[in-house]
């Protein structure tokens, strides 16, 4: 249908009509669409109460139940929503300012911190009075309080426990120690304790026996003495053996599944995953001997029911609040959800509340056995949650400050080396406080305090514009350029759709984004800070010149950047030009099976490729490198050094680059002509040099726009670099985009520092585009 | 069935020749009649798949002789070309170049220069580039392949062009550049698959020219496919005429045009074809007669021989040059019933019946002759009796084969 925008056209009657049937038709969609839309709205049913939660399976059940009972009590409808885990941060914190999310939410309680800074609670005030203080467990009553007010009603704490398997330890250790010991006299493969070394929540419980913590409260404080002795005892128990190295969680279940780990330390959700056909027995985290028998004291967790501003004005949210935490309902979720549950009153009333302890192993709750035999000391869930319950008792909260969230990464970073080895603990938790200061230094600040000037930004934009317009000018004093225009009006029209979603989805962004990287500061405080988070970036952050190619700089990263692109083209390009020429030869008979087989590394999604070889390079159980001993070779810890981690992302993203270009290389194959082929062969050449000195010339052309294209992907190849080696060892695999996105998502959420980098990146990729854009000249321009 | 003769090297061949081709400033070239053979196919079957396209075909070619190979779509000349190249492998069968079974050879080894029909010149590389590549392929010193290049260039006016790429020429230009990028390998051999196709008419007839003068300046071997006739007779020395991948008949052009083997050889040279018509022998006063169609014309005896016998049923084939009006002289045949005239200015052709509701006939007439024919005239007519061909009805075999 063409829009006919060039008067004085005589337009036929028929043309008119179409016309104004074709907007009709238009108009009457669209108002049906909104109609149904507000119909929906006036339509839905009245909610009540709403009340979100990241909840599946049991935990579900056993709340829906719970709220079943509120609403036959009160008669107040509740409307649950179960929102996915990793999603839930986000919506609330775009729902609930907008008048538009829950009333009641339940939340692991180490947010409250940025929930406070976003404003998306309330005190809890009735639905948590001081009457109800002995109800719940201290730790939990401590966990949701900030500055002494309490903002949230616990409901169920998750910490990390021991647990054991019977038919190895018939009882639970008394201390770490103790395990140890046991190294040698287990068998082969069979380590005493297994856990996941590398993660600094697992490591905590060992950090708080030596007295050691993560946060002080305002700042990092995993440096000093305690925690060095710590991360000592931590390489030590992986040195000698007693613990796997690189164990990641997925491997603890396993090791625990099949026999091959004596203890583990997990928490409640290994329950659910083993299952049934697991026997185990879950006990307190033991002690620590060198640690001056200092108990092992794991983080706690705790769920709590939050009210939100819009649940502040009506009184049946806290009524609801409270009712979650009360006795039934704890007994509810306890017995139905399997969670433990913070109020205490279940706990006291164990024994007569829980169901017949003993027999089976694992299976569920409230069925006594027939022939009750004394039972073996194995774990039903009711003894396993109250052995979790025990073990609460001992954790110590997480901190809810929004720093706290900064001192994870340099704090696994700092564990991580020292658990490789590569340095000794008091050099890496310093540098593991270094960088949490570095992370956390406000940037822009100018030294009086005042934001600083937008002039430098309004000169730059200025530029930008009065360039644009002169190169606007020049178009139009060409010569028919007035003629030309009126003449493309139609294209126009047909283009300006397409044109206007690209322009609000890519180009707008675009500028949203550049507009963000003037701006510095978290995402509740911004300041616009001018240029300088661009200056910071590449006088990277105020070190020396010295060290700017050292690691750790946005120079080394380029460095690497830049080799990781070269060498991926390289390899792609290659491979793609023998698998190219192979599958074009006519007598390859399975042409067609080698070609799906070759084009499924494409077709795989490269995150899925990405954690596949992940698992791959592990250094004890991966693939590699059993082949690696199986050829006689020494298995090689893929992660530890730069060389070869370096080389774990390029095999993955050979693998999964090779099929673009071998595909282009095949169509471009088919353009060449036989005979000249046919000519070259007669001239003397062999297939060899036929192909060199024909072929490669003649697919020039076609593969410079593929090398182009390649080369901008692996440059941004975001999947393979963060999923592969997660820029180990210690940052140095890291591209130009994984440290952005580490910037914004892992460091303090510095966004506007992480859009200057983006910015930086379209830079250098624009540049490069044109630079190989030039590559390709006609060549017969001499005449 | 080879008609492998050396014969149709012999001197009449020659002087026929120089007849059609010689220009004044092109010295001929006597040949001694022993002369070497350059190259040799023997017994080559070829098929693709379940088609066969070659069923037993013998060649021959000798030193310095010019041979063409002529036929339709489809008869298994390119493919022929392209096992002598070397680009294609014969199912059986051997092929020898100067003496050498070069049957299992690749191209490269077997020192043959091609000229194709698309030209296939290296699209990346300049003219220069193109004429040095096989040259320095095969490790030429530098100011060899320099003077090869002029000399090739001069001889073939490409020196405006040596800085040119393939996309910067015309079709002509493109295929002299083909022909001086074989020129300057000097092969065994030189091999020309359908050259001129590609080209416009008047273009054709010039390059056509220039092949023959260049294939006479340089002394070279050349086994050239085409399947224009014109081509063939104006630039062989030797005819292969192919039809269904066999060798119909082989030997100089004249003598291919004035004595075909068969039906097919006969209809398949000369322009307008020739006319071929059911008919019967008889004897008319110890001399036999061939009639059919209107046409009663008078045949040699000698030529036929014992073949002749009345009442035997032939194919007569006769073809419009040779048939003219009888006031011209010769035998009268019959009257043609004019229905319609080609005036081709020099000449003009009258197709008609000789007898009423018979098989059209075409008869030559020369410009003035043709001012006065119109549709509907009335033409007796004469053809002389060496130039009544006869064939077997259904083998199609010349009579005197």
């Amino acid at each position: 249908m063409i829009l006919r925008l060039s008067p004085g056209r005589s337009r036929s009657p028929w043309a008119a009509f179409r016309f104004a049937a074709f907007a009709s038709f238009i108009a009457a969609w669209v108002a049906s669409s909104l109609g149904f839309a507000s119909l929906a709205g006036c339509s839905e049913p009245p909610r009540g109460l709403v009340l979100w939660h990241a909840y599946r399976g049991a935990e579900q059940q056993a709340l829906e139940s719970v709220a079943r009972d509120f609403t036959a009590q009160t008669g107040t409808l509740v409307t649950l929503l179960a929102v996915p885990y990793d999603a839930y941060a986000a919506k609330l914190e775009a729902a609930i300012p907008r008048d538009n999310g829950p009333d009641v939410f339940i939340s692991p309680h180490e947010r409250l911190g940025s929930y406070l800074a976003n404003r998306l609670v309330v005190p809890a005030n009735e639905a948590f009075p001081d009457s109800d203080l002995a109800r719940y467990m201290q730790a939990a009553t401590k966990a949701v309080s900030v500055e002494g007010r309490r903002y949230a009603v616990p409901l169920a704490s998750k910490c990390v426990a021991l647990y054991i398997n019977p038919a190895i330890l018939h009882t639970a250790p008394e201390s770490l120690e103790e395990l140890e010991r046991l190294k040698g006299s287990l068998g082969p493969s069979v380590f005493p304790i297994a856990y996941e070394a590398q993660s600094v929540y697992f490591h905590a419980g060992i950090l708080h026996a030596f007295g050691g913590q993560l946060f002080d409260g305002t700042t990092y404080a995993m440096v000093g003495p305690a925690a060095e002795q710590a991360a000592s005892k931590a390489r030590s128990l992986i040195a000698s053996g007693v613990v796997p190295p690189e164990p990641s969680g997925d491997l603890v279940k396993q090791l625990f599944a099949s026999g091959k780990a004596a203890a583990v330390i997990s928490g409640p959700w290994l329950a659910s995953d083993l299952g049934d056909s697991v026997p185990y027995r879950v006990v307190p985290l033991p002690r620590i001997e060198s640690a001056a028998n200092e108990k092992m004291r794991p983080f706690l967790t705790v769920d709590g029911a939050f009210i939100t501003p819009l649940g502040d004005r009506k009184p049946e949210a806290r009524q609801l609040a409270r009712f979650l935490g009360s006795h039934e309902s704890a007994i509810t979720r306890r017995d139905v959800g399997k969670q433990d549950v913070a109020t205490e009153s279940a706990w006291s009333a164990a024994s007569s509340d829980a169901p017949a302890a003993a027999s089976g192993d694992g299976t569920g709750t409230g069925t006594a056995s027939a022939n009750a035999n004394p039972p073996p000391p194995v774990a039903t869930t009711a003894a396993m949650l109250a052995a979790f319950h025990a073990a609460a008792s001992e954790a110590i909260p997480m901190p809810t400050s929004v720093a706290m969230r900064a001192t994870w990464v340099p704090a696994e970073q700092a564990l991580r080396k020292v658990l490789r080895g590569e340095s000794a603990p008091k050099a890496a938790l310093d540098e593991g406080l270094a960088r949490y200061t570095d992370i956390m230094r406000p940037i822009g600040e100018t030294p009086s305090g005042q934001a600083p000037s937008p002039l430098p930004i309004v000169f730059v934009i200025g530029l930008l514009l009065l360039a644009a317009a002169a190169y606007a000018v020049r178009r139009a004093r060409q010569p028919y350029f007035a003629q030309e225009l009126k003449a493309s009006i139609p294209a126009y029209a047909y283009v300006a759709h397409s044109a206007l979603t690209i322009f609000v989805l890519v180009v707008l962004p675009l500028f949203a984004g550049a507009a963000l990287s003037f701006f510095a500061g978290t995402r509740e405080s911004p300041r616009f800070v001018g240029f300088a988070n661009y200056i910071e970036i590449l006088s990277v952050r105020g070190r020396p010149v010295a060290e700017w190619l050292t690691h750790g700089s946005f120079y080394f990263t380029l460095a690497v950047t830049v080799l990781w692109t070269v060498v991926n083209i390289a390899a792609h390009v290659s491979i793609g030009l023998v698998l190219g020429t192979l599958l074009a030869r006519p007598w390859l008979k399975l042409r067609a099976v080698y070609r799906v087989l070759l084009i499924v590394p494409w077709a795989v999604p490269s995150y899925v490729t990405a954690l596949a070889w992940k698992g791959m390079f592990h250094r004890q159980f991966g693939a590699v490198n059993a082949i690696l001993v199986a050829c006689g070779v020494e298995p090689i810890s893929w992660f530890a050094k730069f060389s070869t981690a370096f080389a774990a992302n390029l095999a993955t993203n050979i693998w999964l680059g090779f099929p673009f270009m071998m595909v282009v290389v095949m169509g471009a194959l088919t353009s060449i002509p036989s005979d000249v082929l046919e000519a070259a062969a007669v001239d003397g050449a062999t297939r060899g040099q036929t192909f060199r000195l024909v072929t490669l010339p003649l697919l020039k052309p076609t593969l410079l726009p593929a090398v182009v294209l390649g080369s901008v992907w692996t440059f941004n190849m975001f999947n393979v670099v963060f999923l592969v080696s997660s820029g180990e060892p210690d940052g140095a695999t890291d591209i130009l985009v994984s440290e952005a996105y580490r910037w914004a998502f892992a460091r303090n959420a510095q966004l506007g520092y992480a859009a200057a980098y983006a910015v930086i990146i379209f830079g250098i990729l624009a540049l490069m585009t044109r630079t190989l854009g030039k590559l390709s000249p006609d060549k017969g321009a001499k005449t | 069935m080879s008609q492998a003769t050396p014969h149709a090297l012999g001197p009449e061949a020659i002087s026929g020749k120089t007849t059609l081709t010689a220009t004044p400033f092109v010295e001929p070239v006597v040949r001694s009649p022993t002369r070497a053979l350059r190259c040799e196919a023997r017994g080559i079957h070829k098929s693709f798949g379940q088609t066969r396209i070659l069923k037993g075909v013998d060649l021959t070619i000798a030193e310095g002789s010019f041979a063409v190979l002529v036929g339709p779509s489809g008869c298994g000349k390119s493919t022929l070309l392209r096992l002598v190249a070397g680009l294609e492998s014969a199912d059986t069968g051997k092929i020898l170049l100067a003496n050498k079974d070069v049957t299992r050879l690749p191209p490269r080894d077997r020192d043959v220069a091609m000229v194709f029909q698309s030209y296939a010149l290296y699209p990346h590389l300049t003219v220069r580039e193109n004429l040095r590549f096989g040259l320095e392929l095969r490790k030429t010193p530098a100011a060899e392949i320099a003077s090869r290049i002029a000399e090739a260039s001069a001889m073939l006016g490409l020196d405006a062009l040596l800085d040119r790429l393939p996309k910067q020429l015309s079709g002509g230009q493109r295929q002299r550049v083909a022909m001086g990028r074989a020129i300057v390998r000097r092969p065994q051999i030189f091999l020309f698959d359908e050259p001129l196709s590609n080209l416009d008419a008047a273009l054709r007839a010039e390059v056509r020219v220039e092949i023959r003068r260049l294939h006479d300046k340089l002394n070279a071997t050349t086994l050239y496919v085409t399947h224009d006739q014109v081509e063939a007779m104006t630039l062989a020395d030797t005819l292969w005429v192919l039809n269904g991948g066999t060798v119909e008949q082989s030997g100089a052009p004249l003598e291919v045009y004035e004595r075909p083997r068969t039906a097919f050889v006969a209809t398949f040279l000369g322009s307008p074809k020739m006319t071929m018509i059911e008919g019967v022998l008889t004897r008319e006063n110890g001399r036999f007669f061939a009639s059919g169609g209107g046409l009663h014309a008078r045949v040699d005896d000698d030529r036929f021989g014992s073949h002749l016998e009345p009442g035997r049923s032939v194919t007569i084939g006769v073809r419009p040059h040779d048939l003219g009006l009888a006031k011209h002289g010769g035998d009268p045949v019959g009257e043609l019933k004019v229905e319609l005239v080609e005036a081709l200015g020099s000449e003009a052709f009258a197709h008609g019946w000789l007898r009423a509701s018979g098989p059209t006939f075409i008869a030559r007439l020369s410009a003035d002759d043709a001012r006065s024919v119109h549709s509907g005239s009335v033409l007796p007519l004469s053809v002389a009796p060496s130039r009544v061909h006869l064939f077997d009805p259904h083998t199609g075999v010349a009579l005197d084969a």
